[in-house]
């Protein structure tokens, strides 16, 4: 049975018709211990039958460890979306409920390459030159994380240094009780730096430029 | 963990702005609607049919209040209940099917001093001859000392979200309204105990959810009170508590407090272009007209007494409906033009 009801294939579609370039959805699985691995590779494989830009790649995580490692693939299900090059795009848990919109924003944004993000965010981004890793962590009831998973992204697709995480936490609890995620979105920032709610732009930037600095101490 | 999965299609994230509307020749559309809850697309399916030239601004939240509603149990027409964000999906189905485009662009300023109104955003400026605001309400904070501090470490107003991180553990609603009972009784499910704390004696919430409240065994009440403090040290710990009636203050020790104290209308970036009252919400009359001619308002943002998704729909309709009139007015010729 498709995970996909007639109704939202046929706004997936619409939402994915004139996507600017390829995209692949590298999807990581595993046949055991791993809550969402067979519906998210569902998932995957059902999206990408929706454009002709669009292909999915089923690895094992375990059988294709070099892979994972080559993408800093560390727990499944995962998948990583990959434009004309990876920007460091990736989803831990599947991107159910809201999180749905967070993984079609992902795909139109990395096919067209370039974000919505500010001249003003552009140009900080630009002047970063260490790397930064931002982990979003969500459920997918969460009608106000897709907008923290949305910047993230965008900030991964705008800098080489930062790549970004949605982490669905209900299939992550050892890493929500690691990072004390106790509300979502919670935006956890080169592992010092957090940031609570769905906050604007220029918020999440200076948070970024925050754990920069706390490194260079 | 969710039994059926659901894939919600919102609106695009990211301050996308409407075709064209960055460029300089700006499309001046006959109807701007400020907010994408109930009302908002509601009031943009009747002006998608009546063939207006309809934009939706739905604003930071998607789909308003209902989205974050785990179920909605009192809109006609869904006898089983529906998910709060599946029925705002369908408004939004609704009203695009008919032609009205939804962007999830927030509004930063209005001019509604001359015509057309001037609507801007983060990214963009919108021209428009007809405005509806529906940005709806906002939850009121308690304003208490840790509120701010432990927000998103204990702290919450959105049980939808973070029910889930309180598994077996006590959590504390402040609040005895239907959404505090409402999200009361949802967080039942993951918590081993819900301590309703509520400055009254009885509960406002409607008699049915009171009848599943007092008959849930993990909810229990604490009445004549009111949070005077949330108490933490990395995380929530608890909330002092002081008894209005006897004064005597106590330490209620919980791992989590959601506040359900009431709304607040988003109203801040209309002061001084439609009169507001002295609580903040739009003044509107019958007909959803305010006191700005051309600018209408619907929902919660000029409900402070309702607040329900079918009376915000109900306002949305109205308020569309006088806004195609209110054009048609306009460009229909005088009556005394001489014959050709």
């Amino acid at each position: 049975m498709p995970l996909l009801d007639k109704e939202t294939t046929e706004q997936v579609k619409r939402e994915l018709a004139d996507l600017a370039g390829p995209v692949r959805l590298v999807m990581f699985s595993q046949t055991f211990e791993c809550d969402y691995c067979a519906e998210t590779r569902q998932l995957v494989e059902e999206v990408a039958e929706l454009s002709d830009q669009l292909t999915a790649e089923i690895y094992n995580f375990v059988t294709d460890k070099e892979k994972a490692e080559e993408l800093g693939v560390d727990k499944i299900p995962a998948i990583a979306v990959i434009g004309a090059e990876d920007y460091g795009v990736r989803f831990y848990g599947i991107p159910s409920g809201y999180e749905f919109t967070s993984l079609l924003y992902a795909i139109r944004t990395v096919a067209a390459g370039k974000t919505e993000l500010s001249e003003e965010t552009l140009k900080t981004l630009a002047g970063v030159t260490e790397p930064v890793h931002m982990q979003v962590f969500v459920t997918p009831t969460c009608p106000y994380c897709p907008m923290a998973v949305v910047l993230a992204h965008q900030m991964a697709i705008a800098s080489p240094m930062v790549r970004a995480d949605m982490v669905e936490a209900m299939e992550f609890p050892h890493l929500a009780i690691k990072y004390q995620v106790m509300g979502v979105p919670r935006t956890v920032i080169n592992e010092t730096v957090h940031l609570e709610g769905a906050a604007p732009e220029p918020m999440v930037l200076e948070k970024l430029q925050e754990a920069l600095a706390g490194e260079q101490i | 963990m969710p039994m059926k999965f659901q894939f919600t299609i919102t609106p695009t994230v990211g301050g996308e702005t409407a075709e064209g509307a960055a460029e300089e020749e700006v499309p001046v559309y006959d109807l701007v609607i400020i907010g994408g809850g109930a009302a908002g697309l509601t009031a943009a399916i009747y002006a998608g049919r009546a063939r207006l030239k309809t934009l939706v601004l739905a604003g930071p939240l998607p789909g308003g209040q209902p989205a974050n509603t785990d179920i909605v149990e009192n809109f006609p027409g869904f006898p089983e209940g529906i998910s709060g964000s599946e029925l705002t999906q369908r408004f939004r189905s609704q009203a695009e099917r008919f032609g009205a485009q939804v962007v999830l662009d927030a509004v930063t300023e209005v001019d509604f001093s001359a015509r057309p109104f001037t609507i801007r955003t983060y990214g963009a400026t919108y021209r428009a001859q007809a405005v509806i605001i529906a940005t709806g309400a906002v939850p009121r904070r308690l304003g208490v000392p840790g509120e701010a501090e432990f927000f998103g470490r204990g702290v919450s107003a959105c049980a939808t979200c973070d029910g889930f991180f309180y598994q077996d553990k006590k959590v504390v609603v402040v609040g005895g309204g239907d959404s505090a009972i409402a999200e009361g009784l949802f967080l039942t499910r993951f918590a081993r105990e819900v301590i309703v704390v509520h400055r009254r004696d009885r509960l406002r919430a409607a008699p049915l959810h009171q009848e599943r409240a007092f008959a849930n065994p993990k909810m229990h009440f604490v009445w004549d009170s009111v949070v005077e403090e949330i108490l933490g040290e990395q995380t929530v710990t608890g909330v002092r508590v002081r008894n209005v009636k006897t004064g005597e203050t106590s330490v209620i020790e919980a791992d989590g407090v959601f506040v359900y104290v009431g709304m607040e209308p988003k109203t801040e970036i209309f002061a001084g272009q439609v009169e507001l009252d002295e609580a903040g919400y739009i003044v509107t009359d019958k007909h959803q007209r305010t006191s700005t001619p051309g600018v209408f308002a619907a929902g919660d943002v000029q409900d402070p007494d309702y607040r329900q998704v079918v009376i915000a729909a109900g306002s949305g309709a109205v308020a569309a409906i006088e806004a195609e009139r209110f054009l048609a007015e306009e460009t229909r010729p005088t009556q005394t033009q001489p014959p050709v």
